[in-house]
């Protein structure tokens, strides 16, 4: 049956339906009965982009408990036997005589004017006794150190945010340095709150597991990059004086991990350098400076290799503010980060604060449903909770975006952040971890036009730059120091109250003393007074002499209730 | 869009990568990478066609390829069931000539056709068991995965041994050729099972056969099937029925009731619709597949409703197990147990779990019930088409929610979860609800309501279309192709950004 064989019509279809639906790719997107219609492209797979796609991170929870377990489980061993001797974690130099900064002590007074500027307030949806951001609020007040982990995407690449937010607090709690710094990062960015210049080095994304060699997936620290490097990789940070906090610090920490003994050099100032030999082992390791007025720290790899993750530049006290910043991260790179490494991190920086801000990479223009997005929200709490145990988590509800209207080509709300927000909190919520509602806040500061018009924000209307930043920083640090504020004010009050008490307890009492004094006085001039003259009186004064005798016993009275006051004071101490 | 396309070292470096076995996008027929493999294949087809030696071992490359995209490494386990079938096969057939039935060796067949099914889907059960029974951790089993389409293979090739064995046909005589029945790709994960006898003779034609018509049918088929099988069954699962089970659009009763309507519509479009492509495919290039549904919810009852349900299955299940348990010769009381027994093991094949047993347990006992009302009920009969209109619509309905009540029992997690879906039902259930339930899932009632009206439209109507595609012409059947790869694609974007779903597998895939 040859002659009615139609197979070549099959391929000729085959190839008429690729080249057709290859055409209808050109097709742009719009919207039919509200429903938006997109571009479709069948080529997709064969783009540069699909190779470069980030590889979407699941959470895996399992493996997560299995990594802080094998962790724990290590650390017992050690105790328990003690042999082999475990290689110490921390390797110190301390050069020359490094003059601590006063401790900040804030008082409500200085805070005030910052806490009354507040728009939106933090909503806390912890439910423990003591949440843990009451910690946060009290370590604040009290002025001891505070750490926050600030992780994000582009929206806040290069500092933007973070470095007023990290200036403003050191301004009102002290604290010097810039905090974590990468050391190096497989594309090129610019910080200008710190200079880098690196050398030497193999750089990971977290974002690009596939690029990734298998042995260093479990290795990456929250902060997304990692650089492998042998002999001869170096890298200096130097500060800038961007803030006045920057331009020098005390302390810096270089984080990095040397499964081998290594021989690692540091240099502080371009001047003095010191030598590690860092013995083998498997976990996160720093080498530590202090010294005065470090103005830039350089590292290098003499022998060996090692993994560096960077450094962190820290005054002695204070508050110190990690900018972790990954490109194009929805937030589930954190799925792809090593709990092990996160909780050693941990362990030697000791977290207080950790903020997730993401968010503005899956908002889709006119999407109202973020079912799936909370579920994975959520999970990334569960991450950061197990990995920073101490910390509060705060999730930073996404910021306002507006797009161009393919019909008008004016710019007009996406029309989902509202509703990516009430995922957001609802994650939060469900979590008992605390929100700040980001969008809000820039409504009130007139929202995203008003933004581009102030030139707070790029003409994409998307990503604020640092002027935004600034507005939305002060929004935010308002937000954490309220509470600070009024817990500083109600104490304050508490002490006045107190020390007005103690003073009317005084009082009172200098002033019964005062007319015991006079009574005594006066029934003795009575006494001497009585003569046969005055016997007709006798009556009269007798009674005189009986208020007086109630007089004192009101005295003594009197006294056991100081005494009482003065109890009272103590236990309220 | 500046450069439409880059050629560049890298653009062959991710052709090479999409050329490998990638789990999480497996290789089906409603992906963009079989469309551009279908012309590849079709180019070299057009050269071989004529050739039935040559043609065979093409096909059967390209299947196994096929086999490999969406399974990796098991295409050795296929590679192993046809070996050891097509050996045993021959081995039966030496026993026949010399008069004996090879009885020994199609037991072996059988036990290591089984065995292999048994591994792959009772694993998890017993390990499960085991482990609530000693302590976790008793045994420390990694979690099987069942490679896509095991049992269709498996299945096949059972009948093809025993079909020898009864001497309905003789074995083949090159491997290649078996391979070709078991593995041919449009059919080979999620059938329709193909009677050898119909099937082997297809596959050693000299010729194929393909006209203008074959054509026309065969586009109708492809498109409407992706359009039942990507559109509304996947959307319609996404959407509605899996947030509804999880309980995610609130737990009042219209909702858990259409959930198990939409889960009905559901299964239904997702395993017909996939068929349906596999029919269109492999009819572009000559070969006949056998219908595997006939509007299935039409059936005024369940006898009728498993001639029209998954028609290849039940026949297959008729003739390799009902019959082999002895089917309805050992008189009344074996014929009920046998049915019940049949769709018990029938249940149990989709996964061993109380409510597959339930499932299969309802079925067989609903079978038998009705056998047993056709003896004893005069007038009582067996098909709708013998009916009064009226009594018709009513057994219709009634038939339809026994099937759907059916489908609970099969889509359900556990039990826990019929219960509860059930007294969501029957507690929970206020009209105050309906029209803000539709509302708020707009375009799944519309998809819902669309998929039942095309479904209660009688087979005329299904025809003519069909016709009409036929008679539309190369352009017009162009047209209908690239509109439907156009719905399919929107409706992938729309659920990827609504759910974050990947396209993934038809749902019989699992089984």
């Amino acid at each position: 049956m040859k002659s009615s064989d139609s197979t070549p019509r099959v391929v000729l279809l085959t190839l008429t339906v690729i080249v057709g639906v290859i055409a209808l790719g050109f097709v742009p997107q719009f919207e039919l009965f509200g429903m938006p219609i997109r571009s479709i492209d069948i080529l997709s797979d064969l783009r540069d982009s699909a190779a470069d796609e980030p590889v979407e991170y699941e959470a895996d929870i399992e493996r997560l408990e299995q990594e802080l377990a094998s962790m724990v489980v290590r650390d017992t061993v050690a105790v328990v036997d003690s042999l082999p001797v475990l290689p110490p974690v921390r390797y110190e130099w301390i050069e020359g005589e490094v003059r601590t900064e006063a401790r900040v002590k804030p008082r409500s007074e200085m805070l005030r004017s910052v806490a009354e500027s507040r728009s939106v307030a933090i909503e806390n949806f912890d439910t423990l006794q003591v949440t843990r951001f009451d910690n946060l609020v009290e370590k604040l007040a009290s002025g001891e150190d505070v750490r926050i982990a600030f992780m994000g995407d582009s929206f806040v690449e290069g500092d933007i945010l973070t470095s007023d937010l990290r200036s403003e607090l050191q301004r009102l709690f002290g604290g010097r340095g810039v905090g974590f710094v990468a050391c190096d990062i497989p594309f090129k960015t610019v910080r200008r709150t710190v200079k880098r210049s690196s050398s030497g080095w193999s750089a990971y994304s977290v974002m690009k597991p596939k690029s990734v060699p298998e042995n260093l997936s479990d290795k990456f620290f929250i902060s997304g990059y990692l650089a492998r490097g042998g002999a001869g990789a170096t890298t200096t940070w130097s500060t800038t004086d961007a803030f006045p906090t920057l331009d020098s610090c005390t302390r810096a920490r270089v984080l990095l991990y040397s499964r081998d003994t290594s021989t690692v050099e540091l240099r502080i100032n371009d001047t003095i350098p010191h030598s590690f030999v860092v013995a083998g082992d498997d976990r996160l390791r720093e080498l530590y400076v202090e010294a005065q007025n470090i103005g830039s720290v350089g590292v290098k790899v003499v022998d060996g290799e090692i993994l560096c993750y960077g450094v962190s530049l820290e005054g002695d006290s204070g508050v110190v503010v990690d900018n972790f910043s990954v490109r194009s991260n929805n937030g589930h790179a954190i799925f792809g980060t090593g709990a092990a490494i996160n909780r050693q991190a941990d362990d030697m920086l000791g977290y207080d604060l950790v903020v997730l801000q993401y968010g503005l990479n899956i908002m889709q223009k006119g999407q109202r449903g973020y079912t799936n997005y909370r579920k994975q929200l959520c999970n990334m709490i569960t991450y950061a909770e197990r990995c920073f145990p101490n910390a509060a988590i705060l999730v930073l509800g996404v910021s306002d975006r507006w797009v161009k209207s393919d019909e008008t080509g004016a710019y007009e709300s996406i029309g989902s952040a509202d509703a990516l927000t009430s995922y957001q909190r609802a994650a939060a919520d469900s979590t008992n971890v605390m929100f700040w509602n980001t969008y809000e806040a820039m409504r009130a500061l007139g929202g995203m036009p008003q933004f581009v018009a102030n030139g707070w924000a790029a003409g994409d209307h998307t990503h604020i730059n640092f002027a935004g930043g600034r507005r939305i920083a002060k929004a935010l640090v308002a937000a954490i120091v309220e509470p600070v504020y009024e817990l500083l004010k109600e104490r304050e009050e508490e002490q006045r109250r107190i020390e007005e008490q103690r003073q009317r307890v005084l009082e009172a009492q200098r002033r019964q003393q005062m007319q015991l004094e006079l009574s005594l006085e006066a029934t003795r001039g009575l006494l001497e007074g009585v003569d046969l003259a005055s016997i007709d009186s006798l009556g009269q004064g007798g009674e005189e002499i009986a208020t007086d005798t109630a007089t004192i016993d009101d005295v003594e009275s009197g006294e056991d209730g100081i005494e009482e006051v003065a109890l009272n004071i103590e236990s309220e101490k | 869009m500046t450069e439409f396309f880059k050629f560049d070292d890298a653009l062959w470096q991710r052709v090479v990568a999409l050329l490998e076995y990638d789990p999480l996008s497996p290789l089906t027929l409603t992906t963009g990478f079989f469309l551009f493999a279908f012309l590849i294949f079709g180019i070299g087809y057009l050269m071989v066609r004529g050739r039935a030696t040559l043609r065979t071992l093409y096909v059967v490359l390209f299947s196994l390829y096929f086999y490999y995209k969406l399974s990796g490494i098991y295409v050795l386990l296929l590679l192993f069931v046809a070996a050891s079938d097509f050996l045993i096969g021959r081995l039966v057939y030496g026993c026949r000539e010399r008069g004996r039935r090879g009885r020994g060796w199609v037991a072996l067949s059988v036990v290591i056709n089984v065995a292999i099914l048994t591994y792959f889907k009772a694993t998890d059960f017993f390990v499960d068991v085991v482990n609530n029974l000693y302590g976790s951790g008793t045994l420390n089993w990694e979690s099987v995965v069942v490679p896509a389409g095991v049992s269709f293979f498996v299945f096949q090739s059972i009948a093809y041994v025993v079909d020898i064995s009864r001497g309905e046909i003789k074995p083949l005589n090159r491997l290649s050729s078996y391979l070709f029945l078991l593995s041919f790709f449009p059919k080979m994960f999620l059938g329709p099972l193909v009677k050898a006898k119909d099937f082997i003779p297809q596959i050693e034609a000299d010729g194929v056969s393909v006209t203008k018509a074959d054509v026309g049918r065969a586009v109708s088929l492809v498109a409407g099937g992706m359009v039942k099988y990507a559109v509304i069954a996947k959307a319609l699962g996404l959407l509605f029925v899996a947030p509804a089970f999880a309980g995610e659009l609130g737990d009042g009763g219209f909702v858990a009731l259409m959930a198990i309507y939409g889960f009905t519509l559901q299964i239904y479009c997702d395993f017909s619709g996939y068929s349906d492509i596999a029919q269109g495919v492999a009819l572009m290039l000559g070969f006949r597949l056998p219908d595997n549904f006939n509007a299935p919810y039409h059936s005024a009852t369940i006898t009728e409703f498993w001639r029209r349900w998954h028609v290849s299955l039940s026949t297959w299940l008729k003739e390799y197990l009902y019959i082999s348990l002895g089917g309805n010769r050992r008189g009344s009381f074996r014929t009920y147990l046998n049915l019940f027994l049949t769709m018990l093991l029938g249940g149990l094949w989709h996964g061993v779990g109380m409510t597959f047993i339930a499932w299969g347990v309802l079925h067989g006992v609903a079978l038998a019930l009705h056998k047993i009302w056709m003896r004893i009920v005069p007038g009582a009969k067996a098909l709708g088409g013998d009916m009064s209109p009226l009594r018709r619509t009513f057994a219709t309905i009634f038939t339809f929610n026994l099937v759907a009540f059916g489908w609970l029992l099969f889509t359900a997690e556990d039990m826990s979860v019929v219960g509860d879906m059930l007294s969501r039902i029957a507690n929970n259930f206020s009209t105050a609800d309906i029209w803000a339930t539709i509302e708020a899932n707009g375009v799944a009632f519309g998809l819902m309501a669309l998929g039942y009206l095309l479904h209660a439209l009688p087979r005329r109507a299904d025809e003519a279309l069909r016709r009409g595609v036929e008679r539309v012409g190369f352009v017009g059947q162009c047209v209908v192709m690239v509109v439907a790869i156009w719905l399919v694609m929107q409706c992938g974007m729309l659920l990827a950004a609504e759910t974050g779903a990947a396209a993934g597998l038809p749902m019989y895939a699992a089984f």
